[in-house]
């Protein structure tokens, strides 16, 4: 299982959640929110796609945020 | 999480995670305004995961990951990029923050002018009761009215009102 953590005055709930549905065909994403962060869990066939997939999460989640754009 | 220091950067403000091949920036709120952020992680999007985080109030964290492996030098030298990129992003929002009214002010008068010439109703609501302007040195005067030929009593006029001039022994 691997995670990222989205701090709340950083990234909007609402670009996390369009990253996660962008990606959830790769793998099986589970958000949570816990403190400051937005939390996402990512849980795949292997460890490097979990990985992979979390990074490109992040790049999605940054795009959105900084796009405004949901 | 093992990390170590990038050579050539300050341990805390720069520090190298070799086994997640990641290198991870601190940066301070003060100096860099959050959109310098975004922006300067937007642009190194195609060559490297971004995840920024504020792991303290006066600060912001940039991880960068990037997609290809890359050595300690690439590494150091996309850093060293970044912070460019942050400063130079930090500078156009400050430029943004200064020229904003001048901007909003051009806009202004770029869309009033779009919108296109007066109508006749607009012509005939306009006031035109306003006091003529002044015009001493008479440039707004025609010809025929400037030069034309003098009355008796505008010619003494004009006569008692000029400037004596020296007379030739």
């Amino acid at each position: 299982m691997t995670e990222r953590r989205f701090h709340r005055s950083i990234y909007d709930v609402r670009a996390v959640q369009g990253a996660i549905k962008a990606l959830e065909r790769f793998a099986a994403l589970t958000l949570t929110e816990e403190g400051e962060h937005h939390v996402v869990r990512v849980a795949a066939k292997s460890p490097a796609r979990e990985r992979r997939v979390a990074d490109e999460l992040c790049n999605h989640a940054l795009g959105l945020a900084r796009r405004e754009v949901f | 999480m093992s990390t170590t220091t990038l050579e050539g950067f300050p341990k805390d403000i720069v520090v190298a995670d070799p086994a997640a091949g990641s290198v991870t920036l601190t940066v301070d709120v003060a100096v860099y305004p959050l959109e310098a952020v975004y922006g300067a992680a937007y642009i190194f999007i195609d060559r490297c995961y971004v995840l920024l985080d504020r792991p303290q109030g006066g600060a912001y964290s940039v991880t960068l990951t990037p997609k290809a492996a890359a050595t300690t030098d690439a590494l150091r030298s996309m850093v060293g990029e970044f912070a460019n990129e942050l400063l130079s992003q930090a500078w156009r929002q400050k430029i943004i923050e200064e020229n904003r009214v001048i901007l909003e002010a051009v806009t202004t008068q770029a869309l009033s002018g779009a919108m296109g010439p007066p109508t006749l109703d607009d012509l005939a609501a306009f006031d035109f009761t306003e006091d003529s302007f002044d015009d001493p040195l008479g440039i707004a005067m025609s010809w025929e009215e400037k030069y034309r030929k003098k009355s008796p009593e505008e010619a003494a006029q004009e006569a008692a009102g000029a400037q004596p001039t020296e007379s030739k022994p």
